[in-house]
Formats: structure tokens, C-alpha cells, sequence
């Protein structure tokens, strides 16, 4: 089976972590920078004041004065997944990580292990831990799982049977499928509030009148895909930071620093001479908050000079003084070296590869396709040939 | 008298006959929707709301009547007015237009 992890709100819990006491208080994350207005999750208090997520930031105010607000911090968020996604790991399961607060992983390969679907489900809220109340919902296809996560209560996990699907899907209401607004409203106007309702209409028609965002919320609503979840590959636990004795806005000494982490991180015996895929820079802010970006080579690289040019550009983007300055190593090549050859050919072989599985890094599993013919002598033009993905 | 007809695509849709059993794999060159206004003939008049300059060939094709999902289809190879060549086909079997290299 299909099991799917919930955490709502996982980006204040990640900010809240190690601060319980606030938890009893009114809160919301602030609006994040360049974005529109609005607040971010909210705690039990909050909602129970009428503050929602998403609603604007004024209206939040009006309708809960003592609301408190608290700066996201992006960095701490990345951290705090990744924990909880080694953590899950560790006791052997293998996790397909959706965005943060939101994973899948499939059951079967460690049933045995644990001698039940019951007891994998179990485990896995433990390796969670109670602090996050993550909900759990296992079923056949990956929608039915989300949903039965949706559903399920915090520490709780929720088992929908393959047969049952259809039955626990149908009075689920329309909010549970990713729509946008106006197609939402479409469907209400249309009288169609559960899923069921949306099930009765032929899958064409619903298409053609309402639109492929309709369509797509169409075959959700009958379980959605069941294609097998795939486990994702580790990140490395390569990582290096420099703390400011005072914060630090000035561009020239964060680019210093920013060197001294790079040569710091190729010196690390863990990385053992293998090449750098992609990295993660990150900062936590003098305000309170904290800023991170990713990036992937366009070459896998040890070079101080490449890896120098790639991320030091960022440096400017960090929008306030810095207290703490920190570099990971995301992903590493499998290469130690670059052998160059004294005769031409397969050279370019290589550097095709290495380009493909760069491309691979950046934009994930999927990306890549080979062109197969499968009959090329056939009278439908879409029989003649199929994209499949390269993962290898 | 003059028809118009919008279908849904079938990318995401309909599953392709070759799909790979996880659903990964996907056709190349797949039937996308178009938006085609015709004359009482059936020939196309409008695509995606430009005019048609000239129905350069027409053909069509039927085939796998065999089996339970059967291809009745009508092509045009049509020149808009802005130059542009674009075929496109009635699927009697889905009841809509669709674009496709053919």
C-alpha cells in the first residue's frame, strides 16, 4: 500500500520547535516576502479566534487583535525535514518527499520487517515523534492516501482497503482535490460539494465543459494514479557554517566567508574526493528569520573557482545582516576525477551523460526521456513512438 | 450553418494503449485539443480561431475496428490566413477536434 504523511502547518511547527510555551498563544507565520499579503499557517489558538491561513494580513488582525506573528524561517524548516525524513529512514523506510509537511512511502517493502501494515504505520509515527502530530492514511493509489491522511486525526493513522476506496472518497468534500479557486467555485455553483458528486460526471464531459484542471481533479476523485513511490536518494550530511560575533551586511565579508566555507567543505574526508552535484547555501537573519538557496552545477565539480561562481552571485539576494553563513553539500557525484582521453570519441559520450544526470539533479526524476519507436510503421501518428523517462 | 467544438486533450486522460504498466512512459506526438469551427460539410473553417486559407489535403484514417477501442478519424491539412500549416482531426469515436503533426 500507499502510506502518505501529513503534517499541517509543518512550517510554523519547524519555527515553534523547541519553543512550546508559544504554542498556547495566537499565532501566525507573516506573509512571506515578494509574495501576496497573506498570513502563513496558524496555530490552535488562532483558528480558534476565526484567524484562518491564507487570509489577509489586515483581516487577520481585525478579526483576532492579539494575534502574534513570527517571521518564516526557511532554513530552519529545510533543517527540520530533513531530520524527520532521516529519521524515517533510519528505521528503514523509504521516503518519496512531497514538499515540506508532506510525504508518500510504500509499505510492502517493510511489512515484513515489521510483521504487518499495522505495526509499519505505528513505527513510523513513532519515528515522527508526537511533537509534530503528523496523520497518517495508507491506502491503494497515492490521492486516497492523502486524503485519508487529510482525514485522520493528529498521531493517528488511518487504513482505507482497495475495495473501499470509492466508498470513503465519495463524501469527502471538493476542498480535499488540488483546484484552483474559480473551478471550485464552478463546481459549488454546479451543486458538486463531495467527491462523489464529482465521480457521477462522465469523465469526458466533466473535461470538455469545465476544463483540464476539472479533469485532472476528476480522475483524483476516482483514487488517482497508482503508480509505485519512489524512495528518494539520501541527501549527503556534508555541511559547514561560520557564526558572526556581530551580524554581518557587508557583501565583500560574506563573499570571504563564502570562500572559506567552500574550502572548508572540499577539505571534509567524508566527501572523499567525489565530485559536487549541488549545494544549498543558507542564513540565518538578524531579524529572527533565515534565507536558503539550492543550486545545481551545470558540471559536477570540485573546483573552488566553478563552485565560487555558481552560489556567490546569491549572496546579494540575502535581503538583511547575517548572523550565521552556512554551505551544504546536497548531492555528490559518484566520479572522484576527470579523465580526459588522448584519443577523440566516447568523450562525448560521457559529457552527454553527465549533462543528462545534471539536467536529472535540477529538475528532477522524470525529466529525462529517450524516444522509443514502437511501431513506426503504424497509421496513428501517437502509436509510432513513446517518451519514456531515463532514471539511470 | 456552421459547428463548433471544443475537446478535452487526452494527454492525462485516456490511458495509451503502449503505456508502460506504472504509467510513465506517454506517447509522442499525442492528439492535443483544438478549438475548430466547420461548414455544413465538416470542413474546417476556423482552428483556434484563425481562419483557414486553403484545405491542402484531406484523408482519412480507420483502424483498430477490431478491438474495443476503434480509431475513426478524419484529417485536414489546413493553411491559416496567417500562414501557419496545421492539421487537425474530427474523432468520431470522442466526438472532437484535435491537433497533431500528422
Amino acid at each position: 500500500m500507499i502510506a502518505c504523511l501529513l503534517i499541517p502547518g509543518f512550517e510554523l511547527r519547524a519555527v515553534l520547535a523547541g519553543r512550546e510555551e508559544l504554542r498556547e498563544r495566537p499565532l501566525a507565520l507573516e506573509p512571506l516576502p515578494n509574495s501576496e499579503n497573506v498570513i502563513g499557517p496558524v496555530t490552535a489558538k488562532a483558528a480558534e479566534a476565526g484567524v484562518r491561513p491564507g487570509m489577509r494580513l489586515g483581516e487577520a488582525l481585525a478579526v483576532c487583535p492579539g494575534l502574534c506573528l513570527l517571521e518564516p524561517d526557511p532554513a530552519r524548516v529545510e533543517a527540520e525535514w530533513e531530520h524527520l525524513l532521516r529519521r524515517l529512514e533510519d528505521v528503514g523506510i523509504s521516503v518519496e518527499p512531497e514538499e515540506p509537511g508532506c510525504l508518500y512511502f510504500e509499505t510492502r517493502h517493510v511489512e515484513r520487517l515489521y510483521r504487518g501494515l499495522e505495526q509499519v504505520l505505528e513505527r513510523a509515527l513513532l519515528a515522527v515523534g508526537p511533537f509534530w502530530e503528523p496523520c497518517l492514511g495508507a491506502a491503494a493509489r497515492r490521492f486516497a492516501a492523502l486524503a485519508a491522511a487529510s482525514v485522520a486525526r493528529g498521531g493517528q493513522a488511518l487504513i482505507v482497503p482497495e475495495r473501499e476506496t470509492e466508498e470513503f472518497l465519495a463524501p469527502l468534500p471538493i476542498e480535499l482535490l488540488p483546484l484552483p479557486a474559480p473551478e471550485r467555485e464552478r463546481l459549488h455553483e454546479l451543486g458538486v460539494r463531495t467527491i462523489g458528486q464529482l465521480t457521477v460526471i462522465p469523465g469526458g464531459a466533466a473535461g470538455e465543459r469545465l476544463g483540464k484542471e476539472v479533469r485532472r481533479a476528476w480522475e483524483l476523485a476516482r483514487g488517482g494514479s497508482a503508480a509505485r513511490v519512489q524512495g528518494r536518494v539520501p541527501a549527503s550530511e556534508i555541511a559547514e557554517s561560520i557564526v558572526f560575533p556581530e551580524a554581518v551586511a557587508n557583501e565583500l565579508t560574506l563573499r570571504r566567508t563564502f570562500s572559506v566555507l567552500v574550502e572548508r567543505l572540499l577539505a571534509r574526508p567524508e566527501r572523499g574526493g567525489r565530485f559536487v552535484r549541488s549545494l544549498a547555501l543558507s542564513a540565518r537573519l538578524a531579524g529572527g528569520g533565515s534565507w536558503r538557496r539550492k543550486t545545481t552545477l551545470r558540471q559536477p565539480s570540485a573546483e573552488r573557482g566553478r563552485i565560487s561562481a555558481a552560489l556567490s552571485s546569491k549572496l546579494a539576494e540575502i535581503p538583511s545582516p547575517v548572523l550565521e553563513l552556512g554551505l551544504e553539500l546536497e548531492t555528490l557525484a559518484e566520479e572522484t576525477g576527470e579523465q580526459l582521453q588522448l584519443a577523440a570519441g566516447g568523450e562525448l559520450e560521457a559529457k552527454l551523460a553527465q549533462g543528462l544526470k545534471q539536467v536529472r539533479t535540477s529538475t528532477g526524476s522524470g525529466s529525462v526521456c529517450s524516444v522509443v519507436e514502437v511501431a513506426p510503421w503504424s497509421r496513428i501518428p501517437e502509436a509510432r513512438a513513446l517518451l519514456v523517462p531515463r532514471d539511470e | 450553418m456552421s459547428s463548433m467544438a471544443r475537446v478535452a486533450s487526452v494527454e492525462g486522460g485516456d490511458r495509451h494503449p503502449y503505456a508502460t504498466s506504472q504509467g510513465r512512459a506517454r506517447a509522442l506526438n499525442a492528439p492535443r485539443a483544438a478549438l475548430v469551427e466547420t461548414n455544413a460539410a465538416g470542413v474546417p473553417v476556423f482552428i483556434n480561431r484563425q481562419q483557414v486559407a486553403l484545405v491542402r489535403e484531406e484523408w482519412r484514417v480507420v483502424d483498430r475496428w477490431w478491438t474495443e477501442e476503434p480509431v475513426y478519424r478524419r484529417y485536414f491539412d489546413c493553411v491559416l490566413v496567417g500562414g501557419q500549416a496545421v492539421v487537425v482531426f474530427h474523432d468520431a469515436v470522442r466526438g472532437g477536434w484535435f491537433g497533431q503533426k500528422a
